[in-house]
């Protein structure tokens, strides 16, 4: 094979590449609620980052302005300590994405690692890692993290990224496990051992790129997953720290009958922002899933 | 276009028949314009590749069709021969495609075998009830136990040994072909005279399927069944049928008796068929499909013959406008412009402007 | 039959010593040690001897595996273990199981009767109005976090209307037990439902809708039998299997749901237990629920082998 035909074929991949990428994006702009979903985000995430860069004071109590509704000057009112909501939730916002995202990758990175090995190696392995998995997925994910909360004790924030990462790994597992156990038995593997190219660049250069997107998919889904899990640990109060004013935590003000009753604004801000940006995930996840998953084209 | 027929003689009078689907808020013609009759007694063979709406057209007839089917005929006339008087039905006028009047038609008067057994039984019944399920509900009043008589003499008539022990057994417990004698069965045991045929054998062994086919021609021949036999196999077609029907993108492209379409082959695309035995197209399937812009997508078609960008014989006038069908000699029809060219061209030069 | 009961439920007692082992283990590693809680912190520094003498009863100085052989057979023996405050956990466990157990029967009673109805309508009337509704509930049941449901629950039916009570599970004055149940139970029941209709509707809808595209379908329409008889002898006997099994498997997702509804509506069940016990520091009693939870997803794990075992005669027939 000559040298200027390998470029060749190279080019032709790119440009033949680059028109299904243009092609998959025009399919997610014409699926509106996609898009809606990906506005929703990025507006609320801008946001959050915008307010916590500026600085905003969401900390300190102001006896003389307690339980405020919302007005001019406190666009969501203020909490029960005179502290302005706006300024919670927008800084909540940043550690709940936060908690968010970074769970989700580092959960599906786990999930894919372990999944790969025991898939590509079979065996011993792998019959240990699924039963690890099982005995995960035997427990409500809830009751797991509290578990691991009491365990570990202290409520930091990275005592909870660490419980939920160990918590949420198994669905990924499964399936990378599954795509893994399939396509290793494909000709083009067998190619590739046969040169001698080594494992680990077999598993994560040749067969990973495979089983990426339905990985993207679950992974932006996931997102969601934990900020609706971080929301629900730190409302019965097992989340991060108090001090912290995840979205959760905000919410927990309203175990309180009392403010349920009177200080509507309280539980009605924070909720709406968990339920909208949760549901534009959704919905993103949604639409990625119709423009990649290429068994539906 | 309209003809009058001998109701006694003709059991199906489909005449132009068009279903479009709807998917996506877009419209897409499949059977464009279809017509035939199917003389009773007899066995009408219908062809075509996978996807030439083939099925799509029987199911049409058999009202099977999704929601999103629109399905539009002059006519669908089917006429019910008992004790020497005819009763006709017209599907194209009945509303509701699982209303009284057409479940009334299913299973006594017509009704269909699939393409694949081990997937058209249900997996949590018994075969014999599930048999059994059409006789009891077109016989009000008939006992279980009469109904389990009947269903044992079709096991026994149709070849299933030691029908009293396997009327009891589930259908993963069946080989394939003795699943498809069970689907014959629940065709058969209302006694229907039409019976259509969808690729019975395509899931199935060669050597089940010749008894299968064997079992088919008996019904016909020593019953007096009419039969439409849905397949691409041009060697069935051969041996079982008394008509053909060779159908392409959604319209008849040649119908004819067996001798006119074999022997006096017609169409440029029925010649390509019959080239292709035993198995449809490999060689020329795979060759034609890398002819620019021919992998005909039914969306996107444009006017003309269907068949033009694959046909070695096209010329501009066949891309202008829709092909008629012109009559040949009395029951012998082809939509070509070029038939009166026929034959047009020896096998040497053919091979030639194909490769 | 009866040997395939007996062997898988036979697995699932070194499934259960392995769980609570390892929670064993874990709560035990946490160097909290269960003393400062039970003798005040003035005799605690007065009299060590005192201390060490309790730590010695307890057992508290043995090796880690000889205190958990001993605790489960204590457990065997129907000793459940003391609380730090003293309480008898048994105690404790049968007050607050049959609420908790309450709770959870109804929820999962009603979301399986209205999710699959909704999901099997859904399914023959697809892109009907019921369908429609169906899917802008799910979307919106996905999205919304389960308290905050219960939260506007109380807000609406409680405070608003003030139709039914926002906490509690039995009124001190109340005299027709049914009627008071009834009261304390619809929020809760309610609020849990409403969360596990979104995810069973979709699922019951998608497996319908593969059931009746199958090929016996057509088979079943070409017999000429009427729709409801293809809709419910032919199609929905074939989406029971699936959608009973996940509704066995969204029971670690309603257990997980009522230990956050609990909290929302300060219901006295075995969720709320474990969540003080928690902030207290309470392991006796947090080892002990988990035990618990951990038997109850092997039994619902189980359940759903039987089920399939049931349902579907090509597993029958495998395992004789």
């Amino acid at each position: 094979m000559s040298n200027t035909n390998t470029m060749s074929i190279k080019e032709q991949n790119k440009s033949a590449a680059s028109s299904l990428m243009k092609k998959n994006i025009r399919k997610f702009l014409r699926n509106k609620l996609a898009v809606f979903g990906l506005v929703v985000i990025v507006a609320i995430t801008i946001a959050c980052v915008a307010a916590a860069i500026m600085g905003i004071d969401y900390s300190t109590p102001n006896m003389t302005m307690m339980k405020k509704p919302p007005s001019s000057e406190f666009l969501f009112g203020t909490d029960t300590i005179g502290r302005d909501l706006l300024a919670r939730v927008l800084f909540g916002g940043c550690y709940s994405i936060f908690i968010g995202v970074f769970c989700a990758v580092m959960s599906s990175v786990v999930g894919a690692v372990l999944g790969a090995i025991a898939g590509y190696f079979g065996g011993k392995v792998d019959m240990l890692l699924i039963r690890l998995s099982e005995i995960f997925q035997a427990f409500p994910q809830l009751v797991l993290v509290m578990m691991l909360v009491a365990i570990l004790g202290e409520r930091s924030m990275g005592n909870m990224l660490f419980v939920f990462i160990v918590t949420g790994w198994m669905t990924t597992f499964r399936m990378v496990r599954n795509e893994f156990m399939s396509l290793k038995g494909e000709t083009y593997v067998k190619v590739c051992e046969a040169f001698g190219m080594s494992k680990i660049n077999i598993m994560f250069k040749q067969i990973l790129p495979n089983v990426l997107t339905p990985i993207i998919v679950s992974t932006t889904t996931n997102v969601a997953y934990f900020i609706l899990q971080e929301a629900s640990l730190s409302f019965i109060g097992l989340g991060v720290a108090d001090s912290t004013p995840t979205w959760g935590n905000i919410l927990n003000a309203a175990k309180s009958l009392q403010v349920v009753q009177n200080q509507w604004w309280i539980w009605v801000f924070p909720g709406a922002a968990i339920s909208l940006f949760v549901l534009a995930i959704n919905f993103l996840g949604d639409g990625l899933r119709d423009v990649l998953d290429a068994k539906q084209q | 276009m309209s003809k009058k027929f001998d109701s006694k003689e003709i059991i199906l009078n489909v005449e132009n028949l068009n279903t479009t689907f709807v998917s996506d808020q877009k419209k897409i013609r499949i059977v464009k314009n279809v017509s035939f009759q199917l003389k009773r007694g007899t066995a009408l063979a219908v062809v075509g590749e996978s996807g030439c709406g083939k099925s799509v057209t029987m199911n049409s007839i058999m009202r099977f069709l999704g929601r999103n089917a629109i399905i539009e005929a002059d006519s669908i006339q089917y006429n019910a021969l008992h004790d020497g008087e005819v009763k006709e039905y017209h599907i194209e006028k009945i509303d509701k495609p699982h209303g009284p009047e057409m479940r009334s038609l299913r299973g006594p008067e017509m009704s269909m075998v699939f393409q694949d057994p081990m997937s058209s039984l249900n997996p949590v019944y018994r075969v014999g009830d599930q048999v059994a399920e059409g006789l009891l509900q077109h016989n009000k009043g008939m006992t279980k136990a009469e109904a389990k008589e009947r269903v044992l003499d079709m096991f026994r008539k149709l070849g299933i040994p030691d029908p009293e022990q396997r009327i009891n057994n589930f259908p993963h417990e069946f080989s394939g072909g003795m699943k498809q004698r069970v689907v014959i069965a629940i065709a058969m045991i209302c006694n229907p005279e039409l019976i259509i045929c969808d690729e019975p054998t395509t899931a199935l062994d060669v050597t089940i399927q010749a008894q299968i086919m064997e079992l088919l021609k008996d019904m016909q021949v020593k019953e007096g069944k009419s039969i439409v036999l849905i397949t691409h196999n041009m060697g069935l077609v051969a041996e079982m049928a008394d008509e053909v029907c060779v159908m392409y993108m959604g319209r008849v492209v040649e119908f004819g008796s067996l001798e006119d379409v074999f022997d006096r082959t017609s169409h440029p695309y029925t010649q390509a068929l019959l080239r292709s035995v035993p198995v449809l197209g490999l060689a020329d399937g795979q060759k034609l499909e890398t002819i620019p812009g021919a992998t005909p997508n039914p969306a996107d078609l444009k006017g003309g013959c269907e068949f033009a960008d694959r046909c070695p014989y096209a010329t501009d006038k066949c891309r202008e406008k829709d092909i008629p069908m012109y009559e040949l000699s009395p029951g012998h029809r082809v939509r070509c412009i070029r038939y009166s060219e026929y034959p047009l061209a020896e096998d040497g030069q053919k091979d030639a402007e194909v490769k | 039959m009866l040997k395939f009961i007996l062997k898988k439920l036979a697995m699932m007692i070194p499934m259960l010593l392995v769980i609570s082992l390892l929670v064993f283990l874990g709560l035990r590693s946490t160097g909290i040690d269960p003393i400062t809680f039970m003798v005040p912190p003035e005799v605690q520094s007065q009299s060590p001897e005192i201390v060490e003498q309790l730590r010695e009863e307890l057992g508290l100085n043995d090796p880690l595996i000889v205190q958990y052989v001993r605790w489960v057979g204590n457990i065997c023996k129907g000793d459940l273990g003391l609380t730090n405050s003293g309480e008898k956990i048994s105690g404790i466990i049968a007050d607050r199981l049959p609420y908790t157990l309450e709770l959870s029967a109804y929820a999962m009673l009603f979301s399986a009767v209205i999710g699959i109805s909704i999901g099997i309508i859904s399914a023959i009337r697809q892109n009907g109005i019921v369908d429609y509704i169906g899917r802008v509930l799910a979307v919106f049941g996905q999205a919304v976090p389960q308290f905050l449901v219960g939260i506007l629950m109380i807000w609406i039916f409680a405070i608003k209307l003030g139709i039914f009570p926002a906490a509690n599970r039995v009124s001190p004055d109340a005299t027709n037990a049914f009627l008071d149940a009834f009261m304390h139970l619809f929020l809760p029941v309610t609020t849990l439902t409403i969360g596990m209709v979104a995810v069973l509707m979709r699922y019951a809808r998608n497996t319908m809708l593969d059931v009746l595209n199958s090929d016996y379908i057509k088979t079943a329409r070409s017999k000429g039998i009427p729709e409801w008889k293809v809709y419910m002898k032919h199609g929905f006997r074939n989406a029971m299997k699936p959608v009973l099994v996940i509704l066995m498997f969204r029971i670690p997702a309603l257990i997980a749901g009522s230990v956050v509804i609990e909290s929302v509506f300060s219901y006295p069940g075995i969720g709320t237990t474990m969540t003080n016990a928690i902030t207290n520091m309470d392991y006796n009693l947090v080892l002990v629920i988990t035990l618990i939870i951990a038997a109850v997803m092997l039994v619902a794990s189980f359940m759903v082998d039987v089920l399939n075992a049931v349902l579907d005669p090509r597993v029958r027939l495998g395992d004789e």
